[in-house]
């Protein structure tokens, strides 16, 4: 069994970057000169910032986005795309938009960052509600082990909700990204796989739970900070029980 | 008869220890084989709800099994097609499941659970009321009916298991690229055993989207056919339980490999030489370490849209030449969505374990662009040992299944 995973790059795309001052994460807003014009009037705020967060992490890496395969990972995806379209179904004489309706599928973001990049690799979308970060981390771990080696993105995010949807789900827009690899070469962390840990979230630190309560892909918030202080130790990978954690290799 | 050993798999099958399919063809394997044999399409027009326009849809009759008080959050249609599937005594599953949790232990087995719209029908008529009285129904749970890990976690709960758990939600290719992800973490040890499949129900997003991209049949659905007008849209739960291989399930079926690919092309039509398609074909021979001539059986997406299917036969066409016999089984089952991936696994099975070729309900005169075997009627067969199923969904999402007696 593969003993660890190694990162290669991390990249933070947050609108609000406010909301990020407890945590001193360094974060980017959503940079639209990364997505061509065309593809930019057709594509959502979650699409925006997880291909920014996505892109950022693979310019560090250098990483050859045209064979790299990806996982992304989201607890409601397109949901802005998905209200809209949910307000004009109760009458049944409303016509839907063919554009809005394949833009409301989980996987939109993968199949844009696949376009992009002309990118045939395989890709996927999970959802895992508070374990999103967690079960996406496990799905790469999967990957790269059973491939024997190479190169994946995981990018987790959410954008806005609608707050009467789940809230305070939403509240706060947050997406990751990832270049993770099986080799430790040029690597800046690595850590174990995820597991449940036994007991309870006491020393959760406050900011983060209150974050992540209203931003869910802010679940990767204590690996990224264990990246950038290269502390090593245990990192919380979910807020809610049962609880996740990695290993965190400096 | 074809031997496995010689060859180089860079992937280990994984035993099918228990599989189950609710669909319009009715409850459990046996239903669907009845149909399948018959060649009998179960599409009819459309009951659950109110539509403006003319179609036949894939609809469950069989009746829906009550989620129980404890888990009432996750109460959706969703959830109980999960549900009666998973409870259907001929299939096993659940039984399956619990002998597998004595077994490895409850944390050690995933729930994975390919949807494309997972508890959105409930979501719809919450909206209804959103948009009179201002708020959400008080007994709307978007995390637990709407949100794509709903039926994965609903599952997990009703199952007792601890591991591993999430949604697969990439469109039509949702179900094979769970049965992907259970195999993966199987073979690198991450599970002992996974609870795979695919559960998608009807709702109005998706009969009035795809009609808005004037892609639904007002007929049923005719798969490859030359006058074929468009899909007839399904709903089903397909589950199997997935095992590492061991002497005691030495005669289990198996899946071999899933392959998988991108289009990098366009959100909603497929490349036009069908590359993508090509490729994921190619990959799962490749994952196997198998040769195209030693597919006995290919069951195709074949959705029945003019674009879709022509774009198929010649990605099928590239990979294996006109060697394989190959069918569609929507023109009986409908188009699953999310769910088909898993369903069509189930087909697949079901062809090997019964040693037939299903046919391809609603087709009449093949379209001459399409150069490929497409088995019209069902045929008996014997030596039938290794097949294949394809899923392709909007995002150019790839995945081809293959399985193996």
């Amino acid at each position: 069994m593969m003993k660890q995973l190694f990162i290669k790059s991390a990249a933070v795309c947050c609108p609000d970057a406010e909301v990020l001052v407890p945590f001193k994460l360094h974060s980017s807003d959503i940079d639209k000169s990364l997505i061509p014009a065309g593809m930019r009037r057709r594509t959502s705020m979650t699409t925006r910032m997880a291909i920014t967060a996505a892109k950022l992490a693979c310019s560090q890496a250098n990483s050859d986005t045209q064979n790299l395969a990806s996982v992304f990972a989201s607890l409601g995806g397109e949901i802005q795309v998905t209200d809209a379209l949910c307000r004009l179904l109760p009458d049944d004489n409303e016509l839907l938009s063919p554009t809005q309706f394949h833009n409301s599928v989980h996987n939109t973001t993968a199949g844009y960052w696949g376009i992009l990049n002309q990118c045939q690799a395989p890709t996927t979308a999970i959802a895992a509600a508070d374990d999103t970060f967690a079960m996406g981390l496990i799905e790469v771990w999967a990957q790269l082990q059973q491939q024997g080696g190479g190169e994946r993105l995981l990018v987790c995010y959410d954008e806005l909700w609608p707050q009467y949807l789940a809230p305070p789900i939403g509240q706060v827009a947050f997406a990751c990204a990832f270049v993770l690899s099986s080799e430790g070469e040029q690597s800046i962390g690595a850590m174990t796989i995820p597991q449940v840990l036994s007991g309870n979230q006491q020393d959760l630190q406050p900011e983060w739970l209150k974050l992540t309560e209203s931003a869910p892909a802010a679940a990767a918030i204590p690996l990224l900070l264990a990246l950038q202080s290269k502390t090593a130790g245990s990192v919380p990978l979910n807020i809610k029980a049962p609880l996740w954690a990695t290993q965190f290799v400096a | 008869m074809k031997t496995m050993e010689n060859n180089h798999a860079l992937i280990e099958p994984v035993a099918v220890t228990a599989y189950s399919a609710l669909s319009a063809c009715g409850m459990g394997n046996k239903a669907l084989y009845q149909s399948l044999s018959a060649n009998q399409s179960q599409l009819a027009p459309l009951s659950l709800f109110n539509i403006t326009f003319p179609s036949y849809v894939g609809e469950i009759k069989h009746p829906l099994l009550d989620i129980g008080d404890q888990l009432a959050d996750y109460n959706c249609r969703n959830a109980r097609v999960a549900l009666t599937a998973l409870n259907d005594q001929q299939g096993g599953v659940r039984d399956a499941v619990e002998v597998a949790k004595e077994k490895y232990g409850a944390q050690r087995i995933g729930v994975i659970i390919g949807t494309s719209t997972s508890g959105l029908y409930e979501t719809e008529a919450a909206y209804g009321v959103l948009l009179e009285e201002g708020k959400m129904p008080d007994d709307f749970h978007f995390v637990t009916e709407h949100a794509y890990q709903a039926t994965a976690r609903f599952m997990q709960l009703e199952l007792g298991l601890t591991g591993v758990c999430y949604a697969i939600s990439t469109a039509c290719s949702s179900g094979a690229k769970a049965i992907a992800a259970g195999q993966r973490l199987i073979n690198t040890g991450v599970c002992d055993a996974v609870l795979v499949g695919g559960v998608d129900t009807l709702c109005r997003l998706t009969l009035r989207g795809f009609r808005s991209l004037e892609l639904v049949s007002s007929q049923p659905c005719t798969p490859m056919d030359k006058n074929r007008k468009g899909i007839s849209i399904g709903e089903a739960a397909g589950l199997l339980l997935l095992e590492k291989c061991h002497a005691d399930n030495a005669s289990a079926m198996k899946v071999l490999s899933v392959g998988e690919s991108s289009d990098a092309h366009h959100m909603s039509t497929p490349h036009p030489e069908g590359k993508g398609a090509a490729l994921a074909m190619t990959n799962a021979l490749q994952l196997a370490g198998i040769q195209a001539g030693e597919i006995d059986y290919l069951n195709l997406h074949a959705t029945a849209t003019k674009i879709n299917d022509s774009v198929e036969s010649r990605a099928v066409f590239s990979v294996f030449a006109d060697t394989v016999p190959c069918s569609g089984n929507k023109g009986i089952t409908g188009h699953t969505l999310g769910a088909a991936g898993a369903l069509e696994t189930i087909i697949v099975l079901a062809a090997l374990q019964q040693q037939f070729i299903p046919g391809t309900q609603g087709l009449k005169e093949l379209d001459e662009d399409c150069q490929c075997q497409v088995i019209q009627e069902p045929l008996q067969t014997q030596g039938m040992q290794i097949a294949m199923s394809n899923s392709f969904g909007f995002g150019g999402n790839n995945a081809s299944v293959i399985v193996s007696l």
